[in-house]
């Protein structure tokens, strides 16, 4: 375990510091983190005032039950959406109010993804489907399939390149899903509920994975509903009705 | 992404959706076809006009005749003129430097009798050169002379049907057949013209059918002295068909000098043949026209597939957005797809589009050939509608909200 963690309380930040420049320790800052969606005359407060800070190496958990935000929350950190309001700072850069191409390329530099249902490409091997960012990022062709046969070797499926997803099981393809998440160097990987749709042992070897990437120091966010998952990551985020709560985490 | 990734990602996924691309490619390869097939036959139509006229007389054949009396406006000269007369073929064929052969004709319904049969004939009154400016010759025998022209020797020649009718399947040849009470000797018997558009009809029927003497015997006969004898048309012959104008010009000057005014018409096959162009654009623009709108269709085909199949793949696309696709290359990778597909439609189509003129060419038949100036046009256009028809289900699929995309069953 070389990583060092940083114990952090986090409470509803002063309205004075919204001026003030991302620390340059914390890989993610999100400052009173609103977002409203507007049905007609009943709009949804998904998130009504999110301050949250973040550490590089830090392999965490956001809990919640559901309808609690926590998806809506995960949208924003992996800037798939963005906020009504406040500011997001990823990796030292203000992504809070980019544009939609903008937050492409920042998907595709510094995040990782892992779903709940695997989301591989189906009719392409699980070579191409891990070579699938460098792909958008424009690298070369060689060096892409190097990258991405290194990434399906360090998940363990190196073997099993240019077998397509449906030839494999269910574990397996989210061990590609998180070769995918991998293969860019992402400075974030986020996975949402990525033992979902697994049973038990099979779900808790893909923690475990997620163990080990951690302990190389990649920085993992885990959104999940299941407390047993959420005890096994080192930093849990308890999110409910749009608020984090409880500021308390164990290691 | 480069355009050959694009290109080989779109042909793995043409692959993978054989069956969807099956129902596009349809579309395009029917419009494909419908181009080419069209596009062949106005070309054919098109060389069966230039072989008409080569096999009728050839294109530097000029038609001088009366102009017929409508003309309100017609002078007193014109009044009293009495047309085309043998001394008018003489002076062009001095005169006319554009001109290396002329023909004077004078035609005349005459009584024809030989044995039993006796029948009412227009007989045609020639010289030699009626022969080479009709691309027309005799195949037993001989034609009309110089000589039988000095003398307006009682000599005939008769065309095929004319010869049948008159004696059957017996030689003609040195026998005497009577025209308007007098005897002439058959000495030759034309060739059988043949040519057909349609493989049932003969279009130079007429030519079988005619008669020919010295047109100095009919003017005898008739009992008119040569120099003001009438004739009822004339050919000239062009020595360059590239100098037709200046040869026709020719012709007008030196007849209006012989009669003082313009009592006659020039036609020359030439700017015929120009005017048969543009009708022939005309059709050209119809059925290109008919392709075209055969070619939007299979657009509209495409286009509602691509609909179709986008509402299939939305959850991969939001997967590709996740990853960080921008919706421009979301946009370009769908796009490539539609046009790939297009093409390979419009490589098919080509060869559809053979089966549709063959058969199209037999039911009418017309000829009918494909030229690789046409197999390239309809690939094109294929290209195209796909391009433009793809281009819609490619925007939708760029702007994709990816969450939303992620959350589709």
């Amino acid at each position: 375990m070389s990583a060092v963690f940083k114990f952090e309380h986090w409470r509803e930040s002063k309205p004075e510091t919204t001026i003030a420049a991302a620390p340059a320790k914390a890989l993610i800052q999100l400052e009173r983190i609103r977002k409203t969606y507007d049905s007609g005359e009943n709009a949804v407060e998904a998130l009504r005032g999110i301050d949250l800070q973040i550490d590089r190496g830090v392999f965490g958990a956001i809990i919640g039950p559901s309808g609690s935000g926590k998806s809506t929350l995960m949208h924003i950190l992996g800037c798939l959406d963005t906020p009504s309001e406040g500011r997001y700072w990823l990796d030292g850069e203000d992504v809070a109010t980019l544009s939609g191409k903008a937050l492409a390329r920042i998907r595709n530099q510094k995040l990782g993804f892992v779903f709940q249902t695997f989301n591989l490409l189906p009719r392409a091997t699980i070579w191409k489907n891990v070579e699938l960012p460098l792909l958008y990022a424009g690298i070369d062709a060689d060096e892409r399939r190097e990258r991405a046969l290194k990434a399906l070797d360090r998940v363990g499926l190196a073997n099993r390149a240019k077998h397509r997803p449906n030839e494999l099981s269910g574990g397996q393809r989210q061990r590609v899903a998180i070769a995918r998440a991998l293969v860019n160097n992402p400075s974030l990987i986020l996975a949402d509920e990525p033992t979902g749709n697994l049973d038990q042992k099979t779900g808790s070897d893909i923690i475990r994975l997620f163990e080990e990437v951690a302990a190389g120091g990649q920085t993992i966010i885990l959104v999940t509903h299941d407390p047993g998952i959420a005890r096994r990551t080192q930093r849990r985020i308890k999110i409910v009705d749009g608020l984090i709560v409880d500021g308390e985490d164990e290691e | 992404m480069l355009i050959l990734e694009a290109i080989i990602d779109g042909v793995r996924d043409i692959k993978d959706h054989f069956g969807r691309t099956l129902l596009q490619l349809l579309g395009i390869i029917l419009g494909a076809g419908s181009i080419v097939a069209t596009f062949s036959l106005s070309v054919a139509g098109k060389e069966a006009s230039m072989k008409f006229y080569r096999v009728s007389g050839g294109v530097e054949r000029i038609w001088i005749g009366n102009r017929t009396p409508n003309n309100i406006t017609q002078d007193a000269k014109a009044l009293a003129s009495k047309g085309l007369t043998y001394a008018d073929a003489l002076a062009l064929r001095e005169q006319g430097k554009e001109l290396d052969l002329v023909s004077p004709v004078s035609q005349g319904g005459m009584t024809v009798r030989y044995g039993a049969i006796e029948k009412k004939r227009d007989v045609m009154g020639v010289t030699p050169a009626y022969s080479p400016i009709s691309f027309f010759k005799v195949e037993h025998g001989r034609f009309i002379t110089d000589t039988d022209l000095q003398n307006a020797s009682r000599v005939v020649v008769l065309g095929t049907t004319r010869a049948a009718e008159f004696f059957g399947s017996d030689n003609p040849i040195g026998k005497t057949i009577f025209i308007d009470g007098a005897g002439y000797l058959v000495v030759g018997v034309m060739e059988e013209k043949w040519f057909s558009f349609d493989q049932r009809r003969n279009a130079l029927r007429w030519m079988n059918r005619q008669m020919y003497m010295p047109i100095t015997t009919m003017m005898t006969r008739r009992g008119e002295p040569l120099e003001t004898g009438k004739i009822s048309f004339m050919h000239a012959r062009m020595k360059d068909v590239k100098r037709h104008k200046e040869a026709v010009d020719e012709i007008k000057s030196i007849l209006r000098r012989q009669h003082g005014t313009n009592d006659f018409e020039v036609f020359s096959r030439v700017a015929n043949l120009a005017r048969n162009e543009s009708e022939g654009k005309m059709y050209d623009v119809t059925f290109m026209i008919c392709g075209m709108i055969s070619l939007l269709v299979g657009g509209i085909v495409i286009m509602n597939i691509q609909l179709a199949s986008f509402n299939e793949r939305v959850r991969e696309i939001g997967t590709r957005k996740a990853v960080g696709a921008t919706p421009a290359q979301i946009f370009f990778q769908m796009l490539t797809e539609s046009v790939l597909v297009s093409v390979f439609g419009g490589f098919i189509g080509i060869f559809v589009g053979k089966l549709f003129t063959d058969a199209i060419a037999t039911l009418t038949r017309n000829p009918a050939a494909i030229t690789p100036g046409t197999a390239m046009n309809a690939l094109i256009f294929a290209a195209g509608t796909g391009l433009i028809f793809g281009m819609y289900p490619a925007i939708r699929a760029s702007r994709l909200n990816p969450i939303e995309a992620l959350r589709t069953e």
